[in-house]
């Protein structure tokens, strides 16, 4: 065994880099990439493409802001603009150094996007040593080559490192300070912060939403409705290790816990759960098989136990009250017994 | 203090826990995702990253979590590279059978060094696998 786990690591270790552990390299990345994967367009303006140096082209599409500009780079536009200039190995960060040397190189600092009237401001003054001073469009734009949290250094910008920070600086005063944009969801693993996205094996992985794409959608967790995808057999996951024919016997009981106070009662279906899991998931060593005889509360589930051992983790989360919390109190009272909804169904 | 009192300051206070738990937690990673990383890197490997979305379009949780015997807690399996070409664990599939094989060491020691053991993606409840 030893001899053979040996051999699996010389193959590792053969094949280049592929587990070793390496500094993710950033720095002077942004000409680099450019060379290599845009200049084919960008360089002579083939198919509308806006040209490194010109000043007018870039300064309109600024207008934007760099953020615009940063996502029309990774995810490409309808107007020709490939995803990441069709290199798709290309990390979000090696994309956006690229697009701040072509903004570079229209004029150096460009023009933050803070325009008068609300628009959020998407700071852009990376790379910039001058003073921001005497421009009123400055102002609350804060310098978008720091993370957002430094305080911001309203007059001098340090120039930044030409790997900027992962996201433009946000206004302070937005609208939706802590909701995640849509963008932000469901990352691709190369950007999702726990991937490295030096690992040669990362682009053989699938993007979460290549795949959701297709599936029903929620409003949290991974943004799947899972339930309603297994109900409509939009997926079909295997019940069984090897015989993908295996169908569960799911059991139809739902168990009415009733809440003090305003809350809504809670259900507990047993069928959403016996869709997915086994009896001895959950029996006995999370919940006593017996109605009432368990003690359940939020706090209990906020610290993970109960039901909070799976939801807040993999199943949808605890900020989905109502999926929890459906019934309301004024409902017909037979609520303080088990509700055998039918019997099992199969 | 009236009952109803005392369940709406639960109530609040249920509420601030929850607000903090949801702020405190910025969820670039996908949600549920699972990161291994008891020897891994000690070992000079990348930590492994499991993904739960992909598996679940694919298994049921009951696959993994009863017929093969991973406990249902992050940290909580013991997983040597040997075992997995055993044929136990992750090795329990990615055999060249079901799906592809254990020599594909960078698709599943895909992680940033330095990240621990545990679950990742904007869980809301602590437990095991907040570390
Ligand atoms: C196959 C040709 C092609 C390649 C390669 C290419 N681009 Fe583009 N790019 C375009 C075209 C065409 C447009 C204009 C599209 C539009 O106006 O929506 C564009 C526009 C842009 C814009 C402005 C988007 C906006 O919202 O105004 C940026 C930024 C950009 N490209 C960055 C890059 C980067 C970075 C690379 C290399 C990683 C790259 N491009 C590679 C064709 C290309
Ligand atoms: C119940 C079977 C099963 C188990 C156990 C299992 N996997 Fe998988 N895994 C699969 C299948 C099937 C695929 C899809 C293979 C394919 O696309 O060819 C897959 C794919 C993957 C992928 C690639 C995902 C992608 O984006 O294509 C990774 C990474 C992975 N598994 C990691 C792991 C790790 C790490 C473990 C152990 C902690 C593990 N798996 C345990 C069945 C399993
Ligand atoms: C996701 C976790 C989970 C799974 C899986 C699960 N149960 Fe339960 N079960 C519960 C909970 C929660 C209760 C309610 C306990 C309480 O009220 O204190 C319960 C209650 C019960 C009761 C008591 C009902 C009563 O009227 O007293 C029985 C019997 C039972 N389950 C059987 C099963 C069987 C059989 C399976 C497998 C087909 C199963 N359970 C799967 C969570 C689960
Ligand atoms: C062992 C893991 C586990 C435990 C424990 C558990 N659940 Fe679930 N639950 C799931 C899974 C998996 C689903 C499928 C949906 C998903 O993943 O988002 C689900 C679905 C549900 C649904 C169905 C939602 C719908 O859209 O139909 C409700 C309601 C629910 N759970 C309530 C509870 C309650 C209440 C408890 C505690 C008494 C509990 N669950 C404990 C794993 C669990
Ligand atoms: C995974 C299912 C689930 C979700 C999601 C959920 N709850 Fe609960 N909640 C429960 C259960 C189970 C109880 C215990 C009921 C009982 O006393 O038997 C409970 C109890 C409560 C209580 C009564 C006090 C206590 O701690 O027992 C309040 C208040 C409450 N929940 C508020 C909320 C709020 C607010 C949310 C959304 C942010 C929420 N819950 C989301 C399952 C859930
Ligand atoms: C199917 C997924 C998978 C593949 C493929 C895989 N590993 Fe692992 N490996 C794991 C998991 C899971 C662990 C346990 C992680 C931990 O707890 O740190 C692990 C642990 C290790 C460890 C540390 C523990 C030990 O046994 O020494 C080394 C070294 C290792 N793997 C090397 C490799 C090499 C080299 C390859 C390619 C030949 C490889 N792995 C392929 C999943 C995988
Ligand atoms: C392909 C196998 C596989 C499938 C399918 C799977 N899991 Fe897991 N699960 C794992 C692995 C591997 C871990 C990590 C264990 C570790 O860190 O030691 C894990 C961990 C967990 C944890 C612990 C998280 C923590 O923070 O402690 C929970 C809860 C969980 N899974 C629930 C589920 C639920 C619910 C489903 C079905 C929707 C599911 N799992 C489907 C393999 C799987």
């Amino acid at each position: 065994m030893r001899s053979r786990i040996t051999l699996y690591i010389t193959l590792g270790a053969l094949t280049g880099s592929a587990v070793s552990l390496h500094a993710q390299d950033r720095g002077g990345t942004g000409k680099a990439v450019y060379e290599k994967s845009c200049a084919l367009c960008h360089a002579a303006g083939i198919a509308g493409a806006p040209k490194l140096g010109d000043a007018g082209e870039w300064s309109a599409r600024l207008r934007a802001g760099i953020a615009t500009l940063y996502r029309s780079a990774v995810a490409g536009t309808p107007n020709g603009m490939p995803a990441k200039g069709g290199n798709l190995s290309l990390s979000g960060a090696e994309v956006r150094a690229a697009v701040d040397y072509m903004v570079r190189s229209a004029g150096g600092a460009p023009k933050s996007s803070a325009v008068p009237g609300g628009k959020r401001a998407t700071a852009s003054a990376r790379g910039a040593a001058k003073p921001a001073a005497g421009n009123p469009a400055q102002i609350g734009a804060a310098p978008a080559s720091k993370p957002a949290r430094e305080t911001p250094t309203p007059t001098v910008v340090a120039a930044a490192p030409s790997g900027t920070p992962a996201q433009a600086a946000i206004d302070p005063n937005a609208f939706n300070r802590l909701l995640a944009p849509p963008g932000g969801r469901n990352p691709p693993p190369a950007e999702d912060g726990i991937h490295d996205p030096g690992n040669p094996g990362i682009h053989a992985l699938q993007p979460p939403l290549e795949s959701f794409q297709r599936l029903p959608r929620a409003n949290a967790g991974n943004r799947v409705n899972w339930v309603a995808a297994l109900g409509k057999k939009q997926i079909q996951p295997r019940w069984d290790l090897g015989d993908p024919q295996a169908e569960p016997s799911a059991m139809d009981l739902n168990i009415v816990r009733e809440v003090k106070g305003s809350m809504p009662d809670v259900v507990y279906p047993h069928r959403q759960h016996t869709e997915w899991l086994d009896c001895s998931n959950c029996h006995p060593a999370i919940f006593v098989p017996q109605k009432g005889a368990n003690q359940i509360s939020m706090a209990a589930i906020l610290l993970g136990q109960k039901c909070g051992v799976c939801h807040g983790k993999v199943a949808f989360p605890v900020s989905e009250c109502r999926l929890c919390h459906s019934r309301k109190k004024d409902a017909p009272a037979s609520s303080t017994a088990a509700v055998p909804a039918a019997e099992a169904r199969k | 203090m009236s009952r109803k009192t005392m369940t709406r300051r639960r109530l609040i206070r249920i509420c601030v826990t929850l607000a903090f738990a949801l702020a405190a937690f910025p969820a670039p990673a996908e949600y549920a995702d699972v990161v291994l990383n008891k020897r891994s890197e000690k070992e000079g490997v990348r930590p492994v990253v499991f993904s739960h979305w992909f598996h679940r379009i694919r298994f049921r949780c009951k696959v993994c979590h009863f017929e093969l015997g991973f406990k249902m807690r992050a940290g909580a399996n013991d997983v040597l590279m040997a075992d997995i070409i055993d044929g136990k664990f992750c090795g329990m599939c990615h055999n060249n059978n079901i799906a592809w094989g254990a020599d594909r060491c960078d698709l599943c020691h895909s992680g940033r060094p330095g990240l621990k053991s545990g679950i990742y993606g904007g869980h809301q409840t602590l437990g095991p696998g907040r570390w």
